[in-house]
Formats: structure tokens, C-alpha cells, sequence
């Protein structure tokens, strides 16, 4: 019938609006639905869904703390991690005492104007990050409060003196060049000699096997040298007394 | 039939709260040194290392700002152990000069309660400070034994 009035008048036809508006301003109610009409009540009672319960004998001995996803943020920071501990030739590994934020800020400054990074990640992250690589060894280190200070450098020495000022800082290992130290053997080698030191040591060592059998070969000749040096002095002595008692006379 | 009661009424906190709750009666008036001995690549060493932490804490060693804590670390795989250096009055009363706890094989709770039980009950008692009294409360109570003085005229 619309469609033959839309013929017959065309400007006689209302047709509802596109847009038609249900809302005016004020608060719509969600918290208090009214009741619904029986029948449509009827209806929704069949039509909700049922889900199947897991049976609880599956659940009945395992804790109900959700398991927490993976979340790859961690894995960026492992990357991190690895990253400072095969670009650094010194770690050293710190257990942490109780410190405030300030005294540690002050550590941190200290050490980084000598070239030396404090650093401390989570005992996850850097099982993550060390778990089948060469630096497995180290692990059980951060079973409890924890730093670790990196360098470029190895100079041990400065790092033990401006450590030992804090004295929430207790050392406990460190990796230098590839090798892992104990505390003891960190100490050791911040009290080695220098390179060169140490070469010409190494020199004298070699040198001493050959030097020994020339000295050996040469005593009697040099002792017989040593007497007639203290026989001649002996002799020039006697002859200037002599002169000088001739010329007081 | 009913049954009575059985059980708890609150959930208890955890070990946590155990440890915080153990952390609050720590004393450690009675002692003038802790040696804390361990090697840190040895096994089981993390409730030494948590136990020294906890000794480390502002509020512990408030109670003796005179106790000092030292941490010797080897390195031949020696079981840790904490050691307490007494003082006099504490060596009277426990007939020791230092405690030694071997805690390779206990946990920070257990070290706590074991600590509790024998060194934070050698803390000689307090003495309680004589109140110095106020210009006011002398007059008062003077005033009260000897009669009211004249007041002043300005």
C-alpha cells in the first residue's frame, strides 16, 4: 500500500527518519533491570548457555595460582644481560646488604667516573640469559640480594678500594678475562705487579738456570780476584803511611 | 550431629610473615660480634646470605648500634656458619663465650626462631632512665611537702 501511494502522491508519504533517537540526556539504568515479561523470561531460561564443569578431581591437589604468562620483555632484558657479560673483561658480583637508595646512587657515581657500571637484574632473567652458556658457573650467586659492576677495563684495585668504603657491599666472585675468580683470587690479582714487572721477572727466572752455572764456574777466579783487590788496597795503604810518616819527619 | 570446632579461624601469612614476625623480637643487645662465614658457590648458603640481610636492616641493628656484623667469605666449600660473639653479662648466663649456628641445613626461619630462643633472651634487661625533672614539676612537688610559698610581687 506504501509503495502505491508513493506513486500515486509522492510528497504525501512519511517514511521514519534514518536516525532515530531512543535517548535524551539522563542516566540510563543498568543496575536496576526491571523484571522481565514472563514469556520472554521463559525464553531466556532455555536460551542461556550451560558450560560442562571440569571434573574436580583434575584440580583437586594443584594450587590455585594462575600460572603467570611468558612475557618477552624478559627475554630483551637476558639479551641485555648477555651483551654486558660478554663485552665487559671485569664482573664482579656483589651480595647486598641493607642499603638505601642514596648510599647506593653515591657507589654508583663513584664507580662510573672510574669506567665501572653497577648493575643488578632479577635471578630469572639472568638464569635466562646464562642458563647454557659458559657462564653457567656464576648462577649460584644471585640466589639472594645482589649487584654486579661491569668494566671495560681490569683494574681490580680501584674497584676494591671504593668498595670497600660501603660496607653494605660484601664481594664475592668476579670473572676477569674470561676467568672465573673467587673472592681470595680477585684480591690476589689486584695485588699482582704490573706487565712489564712481570716479564722481567720472568726474564731473571729463565736467565737464572744459565747465570748460576757461570757463577759457579767463576768463583774461585773471582775469589782470587776479591783477595788481591783487599791485598793491594792493604799494600797502598802501608806505602802512603809510610810517605806521609817520611815527609813529617 | 555437630562437632566442635576444630581448626583455625584466620589463614595464616605465609613464611613471610612468620619472618617478619620473628625479625620483631631479634635482640641483639646481648651480642658484640657476628661472624657470618660462607662460601658462595657452596650449596644451600642462600638462608645464610638472607639471614645476614635481615641482621643488616635498620630496625635490627638499632636495638645494638655496638654489634658489629663481619662477613668472611672462603672458598673451599665449607659449610656456613654464623657465629655470636657474646657479652660478659650474656656469657654468665649462657656459661658460653660465642654461639655458633652451622646453617648449611637451615632456613632463614628456623635460624630466626633458633636465635630468638637462645641469644635474644641473653639481652641484659633495660634499665629504666631516671626522669629528668622539669623546673615545674620541682616546684610542684616541693610545694606540695613543705606548704605554699608566698607568691612573688612584681
Amino acid at each position: 500500500m506504501s509503495n502505491l501511494m508513493q506513486q500515486a502522491l509522492p510528497l504525501a508519504t512519511s517514511r521514519t527518519p534514518l536516525l532515530q533517537f531512543l535517548r535524551f540526556r539522563g542516566k540510563i539504568n543498568i543496575q536496576k533491570p526491571r523484571a522481565p515479561h514472563y514469556e520472554r523470561a521463559r525464553v531466556i531460561a532455555v536460551t542461556t548457555p550451560k558450560y560442562p564443569d571440569p571434573p574436580k578431581a583434575i584440580t583437586c591437589f594443584k594450587k590455585r595460582t594462575q600460572a603467570q604468562p611468558e612475557n618477552p620483555y624478559n627475554d630483551i632484558i637476558a639479551r641485555e644481560v648477555r651483551n654486558w657479560l660478554e663485552h665487559s673483561s671485569m664482573v664482579a658480583i656483589f651480595h647486598l646488604n641493607s642499603i638505601t637508595a642514596d648510599e647506593l646512587y653515591a657507589v654508583r657515581v663513584q664507580l662510573f667516573k672510574q669506567n665501572m657500571h653497577l648493575k643488578s637484574y632479577g635471578r630469572k632473567i639472568i638464569a635466562n640469559a646464562v642458563g647454557d652458556t659458559r657462564f653457567e658457573a656464576i648462577l649460584p650467586l644471585f640466589h639472594s640480594n645482589h649487584c654486579i659492576v661491569f668494566s671495560a677495563d681490569q683494574r681490580v684495585g680501584t674497584l676494591l678500594r671504593l668498595t670497600r668504603k660501603v660496607p653494605q657491599m660484601v664481594l664475592l666472585g668476579g670473572i676477569v678475562e674470561n676467568t672465573l675468580l673467587s673472592r681470595n683470587e680477585l684480591v690476589a690479582y689486584s695485588q699482582l705487579p704490573n706487565l712489564q714487572s712481570a716479564q722481567a721477572e720472568l726474564v731473571q727466572t729463565l736467565n737464572m738456570a744459565a747465570g748460576n752455572l757461570v757463577q759457579q764456574l767463576q768463583t774461585h777466579q773471582q775469589n782470587f780476584v776479591n783477595v788481591l783487590d783487599v791485598h793491594a788496597k792493604g799494600v797502598e795503604q802501608s806505602t802512603e803511611a809510610d810517605t806521609s810518616k817520611q815527609s813529617d819527619k | 550431629m555437630s562437632i566442635p570446632f576444630s581448626g583455625t579461624l584466620r589463614r595464616s601469612g605465609g613464611v613471610v610473615s612468620a619472618i617478619g614476625k620473628q625479625l620483631k623480637s631479634v635482640n641483639l643487645k646481648g651480642v658484640k660480634r657476628v661472624t657470618v662465614q660462607f662460601d658462595p658457590f657452596a650449596e644451600n648458603v642462600k638462608s645464610t646470605r638472607e639471614f645476614l640481610f635481615l641482621l643488616s636492616t635498620p630496625k635490627v641493628t638499632q636495638t645494638n648500634p655496638k654489634c658489629v656484623v663481619k662477613t668472611d667469605i672462603v672458598c673451599d666449600r665449607q659449610p656456613a656458619q654464623i657465629k655470636f660473639s657474646l657479652i660478659e653479662s650474656a656469657q654468665e648466663l649462657a656459661k658460653a663465650k660465642e654461639i655458633r649456628f652451622r646453617s648449611s641445613n637451615l632456613s632463614t626461619l628456623e635460624l630466626l626462631q633458633l636465635y630468638n630462643k637462645h641469644v635474644s633472651t641473653l639481652a641484659p634487661p633495660e634499665e629504666i632512665a631516671t626522669k629528668v625533672l622539669t623546673k615545674a614539676e620541682k616546684q610542684k612537688i616541693a610545694g606540695g611537702g613543705g606548704g605554699k610559698k608566698a607568691p612573688k610581687k612584681k
